[in-house]
Order: C-alpha cells, then sequence, then structure tokens
C-alpha cells in the first residue's frame, strides 16, 4: 500500500530552486531512505511534506489524501510526525514534561475543560501520563523521565526528539538525521530503536549520512542531488549504481 | 510551602487592610491602585507566556475604561453593564488586532505593538465630539448596590477597595489556574519552541490569537474599574508609559511564575507612590531600580525566597 506519495514537486525559494520535479512513493511498513549529498534537498523535502514550508509546484498526498497546503499541525493530526536535523525539545520542561506537550493530539483538548479541569480533562491526561511513560520506557528514557530536557546527553535528547514524535501515534514518521553526532554506541542504540518503530507498525522516512545505517536500515532508498531524483531503488541497487557513485559519492570513491 | 503561606498571607493582608489601616484614606486609595497595577501586571505576563511583550496593553485597559465611562455618560448604563461591555470590546478589538500582530516576531512585535498602544491613545484624543479629546471624559459615577435592602455606594473608597480586590483576585486566580493547566502548557511550549509545538499538532497562530486576547480582555475590565474610581479618564490614564510600567513590575517581580508580576506591582506601586513628591524623578528612580534588578538579582523579587534558602543552607555547610 502507498502510503506517502509525492507527484511532481517542485520548491523554489526566490531564484533558488531546491527541489524539481520529485516524484516519489513510500510504501507503508517499510523504512524508506531519502539520501544525497549537502544541498540535495533532502531536508527542504521534510519542510514541504511536513508543511514547514509552502509548497511552490506539484501533489503531496497521504494516505490518499492530499496535504500540501495543509498547516503543520493539520499534518501532524493526518498521522504524519516528524523530527529535525538539530535537536529540537522544550529545554526548559521535564523529559515527562515535553511528552505531555507531545501528547497533545490526544489531550482531547479544550480551553474550557482545562480551565475548569473537568473529569474528561483529567481522565484524558491521567491516560496520557501512562501511555507518555510507554513510549518513553520503549525509547529507554524512562528513567530519566523527571530531568529536564536540556540536563540529558546528546544521544538522549535525540532519542527524546523522536520520542515527542511517537507521542502523537504517527503511521509515517520522518527521522531527519538521527544519528548526527553520535558515537558508535550511541548509532547502535539508534538503529535498534528505528527498528523496533517500524515493528510496532510504524513506517520511517529517514535522511541519514552514515551509510552503514543507511544500508542496514533502509528497505529501499531515494538518491537526491541537486533537488532531482538521480536514483532509487533498494540498498544493493544503490550501491551499485554508477550514477550515484559518481554524484553522490565522488567518481573515483572506491565503496566496499 | 513557603509558596501557599506567602499567597495566604498577601490574601489575609488584603483583605483586613482597611482595618489595619484605620480607614486611612490615601493607603487606601494606594490600595486600590496596587489592586489596578496587580491586575495590568499579572495579564501582560500572561501574554509573556508565549514569548510576547506588549506594550499595548495599557491601550486596551483605556478600551475598556472608555467604552464603560461612555455606556454611563452618553446611556445612563452603570458600571455593573458598562465593565463587562468594555471587557467584550477590548477583547473584540483584540481579536481583530492580533491576527495581523501576531503574525510578527520579536521586535517587530514590540514596535508593532508600541504602534497599536500609540495608535489607540490618539484615536480617543482625536475623535474629540465622542471621546471628549485630550480632555477626556468626566463624571464617570462609581456604582451603586442594593443588597438585601441595604445600600452600598461605591463612591465609599471601602467598598471600592473591596471591589476592585474582588475583581483583581478574580483575574489572577483565572491567570493561575489558565497557566497550570494545559493551556499554560501549550503556552511555554510555544514560548520555547514555536516550530516543534506546531509539529506536535498544536495550531499556533489560534493559542496566540485567543491568549492575546483574553489578556486584553482582563486589561478592558481593569481598565472599566479605573475609570469608575477615578471617575475621570483622559488619553493620557493609558499612553506607551502605562504599558511601560506594568512591564518594569513584570520585570521586577520576575518572569517565570505568576507570583512576579503580583509581589512585581504590589512593591512598585508601593514605592511609586512614595516618590510622588519626587515628580519627574521617580521614572529615573524607576530606570534605576530595574537596572538594579536585571543586574543584580536576575530572575526578579520571586527569586528571592530561593535565594536565602541557599544562602542559609551554604551557611549551615560551612559552618558545620
Amino acid at each position: 500500500m502507498q502510503l506517502l506519495t509525492i507527484d511532481h514537486l517542485a520548491m523554489q525559494f526566490g531564484g533558488l530552486v531546491a527541489i524539481k520535479d520529485l516524484s516519489m512513493t513510500v510504501e507503508a511498513g517499510t523504512i524508506h531512505g531519502v539520501i544525497g549529498p549537502n544541498g540535495a534537498g533532502k531536508t527542504t523535502l521534510f519542510n514541504a511534506i511536513s508543511g514547514r514550508h509552502k509548497v511552490t509546484k506539484g501533489r503531496i498526498r497521504f494516505k490518499d489524501k492530499a496535504i500540501n497546503g495543509l498547516k503543520p499541525h493539520k499534518i501532524v493530526a493526518q498521522g504524519l510526525a516528524r523530527t529535525f536535523q538539530h535537536v529540537t525539545l522544550f529545554k526548559d520542561f521535564s523529559v515527562l514534561k515535553n511528552m505531555m506537550v507531545g501528547r497533545h493530539l490526544h489531550s482531547g483538548y479544550s480551553y474550557w475543560g482545562a480551565l475548569i479541569n473537568s473529569a474528561g480533562t483529567r481522565r484524558a491526561e491521567a491516560e496520557n501520563a501512562t501511555r507518555a511513560r510507554e513510549i518513553l520506557d520503549f525509547v529507554g528514557l524512562s528513567a530519566v523521565a523527571d530531568d529536564d530536557a536540556s540536563s540529558l546527553p546528546h544521544g538522549h535528547q535525540r532519542a527524546l526528539g523522536i520520542a515527542i514524535a511517537l507521542a502523537s501515534e504517527p503511521q509515517l514518521l520522518m527521522l531527519d538525521e538521527p544519528c548526527a553526532g553520535m558515537n558508535s554506541d550511541e548509532t547502535r542504540t539508534m538503529i535498534e530503536l528505528i527498528e523496533r518503530i517500524r515493528q510496532d507498525g510504524t513506517s520511517i522516512m529517514l535522511i541519514e549520512h552514515d551509510m552503514k545505517v543507511v544500508m542496514h536500515l533502509c528497505d529501499k532508498i531515494t538518491v537526491l542531488n541537486f533537488g532531482t531524483k538521480i536514483a532509487e531503488g533498494t540498498p544493493q541497487e544503490i550501491l551499485k549504481n554508477p550514477l550515484v557513485h559518481e554524484a553522490y559519492l565522488g567518481t573515483s570513491a572506491n565503496v566496499a | 510551602m513557603t509558596r501557599k503561606l506567602t499567597w495566604l498571607a498577601t490574601s489575609i493582608v488584603a483583605l483586613l487592610l482597611p482595618v489595619l489601616c484605620g480607614y486611612d484614606r490615601f493607603i487606601l486609595h494606594v490600595a486600590i491602585t496596587i489592586t489596578f497595577n496587580v491586575a495590568l501586571a499579572t495579564s501582560l505576563w500572561l501574554i509573556w507566556t508565549l514569548g510576547f511583550i506588549s506594550f499595548a496593553h495599557a491601550g486596551f485597559m483605556g478600551i475598556g475604561a472608555y467604552a464603560s465611562a461612555l455606556l454611563l455618560t452618553k446611556l445612563g448604563w452603570p458600571m455593573w453593564a458598562g465593565m463587562w461591555f468594555g471587557a467584550m470590546v477590548a477583547g473584540a478589538v483584540a481579536v481583530l488586532i492580533s491576527m495581523p500582530l501576531m503574525r510578527t516576531r520579536a521586535v517587530y512585535f514590540f514596535m508593532a505593538s508600541w504602534a497599536v498602544g500609540e495608535v489607540i491613545k490618539r484615536v480617543f484624543a482625536y475623535y474629540r465630539d465622542f471621546f471628549g479629546g485630550w480632555d477626556g471624559i468626566f463624571n464617570i459615577a462609581p456604582p451603586k448596590l442594593l443588597l438585601f435592602g441595604l445600600e452600598i455606594d461605591f463612591a465609599s473608597r471601602i467598598a471600592y477597595y473591596y471591589l476592585a480586590l474582588i475583581v483583581c483576585s478574580l483575574i489572577v486566580l483565572a491567570i493561575a489556574r489558565l497557566n497550570a493547566s494545559r493551556t499554560g502548557m501549550i503556552y511555554w511550549s510555544i514560548h520555547q519552541n514555536e516550530t516543534l509545538a506546531q509539529h506536535v499538532g498544536i495550531d499556533i497562530f489560534r493559542h496566540k490569537v485567543i491568549c492575546f486576547t483574553v489578556a486584553c480582555v482582563f486589561a478592558g475590565l481593569t481598565g472599566a474599574l479605573y475609570a469608575h474610581y477615578h471617575t475621570y479618564i483622559n488619553p493620557k490614564s493609558f499612553d506607551i508609559w502605562k504599558s511601560e510600567f506594568a512591564l518594569v513590575h513584570v520585570i521586577v517581580g520576575g518572569l517565570s511564575s505568576i507570583g512576579g508580576p503580583v509581589i512585581g506591582a504590589i512593591s512598585l506601586t508601593i514605592v511609586d507612590e512614595l516618590l510622588r513628591a519626587t515628580g519627574y524623578f521617580r521614572v529615573i528612580f524607576f530606570g534605576v531600580i530595574l537596572i538594579a534588578t536585571v543586574l543584580l538579582l536576575p530572575g526578579g523579587l520571586e527569586t528571592i525566597p530561593g535565594r536565602l534558602r541557599r544562602l542559609m543552607k551554604a551557611r549551615k555547610e560551612q559552618g558545620g
């Protein structure tokens, strides 16, 4: 089943063309990698899908519903969550409170209910707290639930970023370089976490520079260069593709 | 614990104040001014929980004041109707203005809100036939209330003090409640990271408009009370200075919790009244107090108990 379909997408900022005429699909239940050299348009693609940037041209469909033109909060509500390239948290909040904000869509929130602290609000918030702790447990952060988000080590902050995205219970999770700046231990933990997220039934779109991570995790890979798709296929196909070698890895690169 | 005790003590002193001061007219006047300033500073702080500082706040207080005053002087409606009407008019204007205003950020928001505050004042001054121009509106009678056959005339300062205290307390309580609920959590999350807040499903623009509007409704309500207390208002009562003083109250008191604007407004209004004799110099004093707070007591007056506790602990450890 096609979860996400992108048709002839173009993204332009003034005179700068970040993406031109990109079409691709993401199948449900897969991990779909998006790779390419710096400036290829990977993050721009995520920004377009998540509604952060306005789409210049083309169509984005999620579960057979057009989502381009929607505001980010509407797109999350469709079941499409994302993380960010740089660690993005509510730094002054505790880890658990970060998760509670992440549960916003499931809080049955209304101004009035929150103000009078109605029975419905209390019930929903109790459920949210339970679910938030379950997700923290899932990503391995339950021990630091009451710590300040800003006091966590880098690997934990990354995991919390993913946990916040998971808190909205998405069907498709877009991870923007989850392993950036990690040591090999942290990277291994992250790979294992991403695999478990997929096993739990969440499809994943993954931008990553670490080739070992990409080749190990992805079912399918799309390669971008200068805003266009130059190759697509399984990791093995991508490794053999001469165009990819030339554009992405460099002509003289020696890839094992 | 300390926090609850402080709130309790403040409430008791506030309730018994007329007796404690021997019904002194001047002290009652200062106390009433304090309730206005507390309500204004606290509602300004509500906008701060979103991460914005509005210089238009006194302007919205003015809208509430003018609306209630005009309803009385032109149509003869008492303040009981006027104060809600004033609050609603302030809210309606706030909705309209915050739509474009809340699309700006940081320094652009300061400037835009500054302009809004200035425009509101100028509108009052310009339409002389309706708003009375720079001369303002006179004879805004305080209300009367018939309670169990007993007539209470709020021209009495004691009666007006209790009225103002009740309204001010309700405003502070409502904002405290809002801040402690998920709404407050949403506001602070927008304050910290707008992008992430948006990407967990929060409609940040809607929240910004509602937060700004709620704060302005409270400011309008305060304005109505102000008008019927002073019985005279003019555009200058609600100029940028008033917003700035409220901002100084919030900063000196502390920005991180609702105790900040309350303690800031109480203490600085007292200082202000003590300095009244110095005339224009009091503005300089306020500047000095503001700079001294930022340099010597970052976090404001609300951090003093915590600082003292840490100091005592350090002392004890040194001694032991």
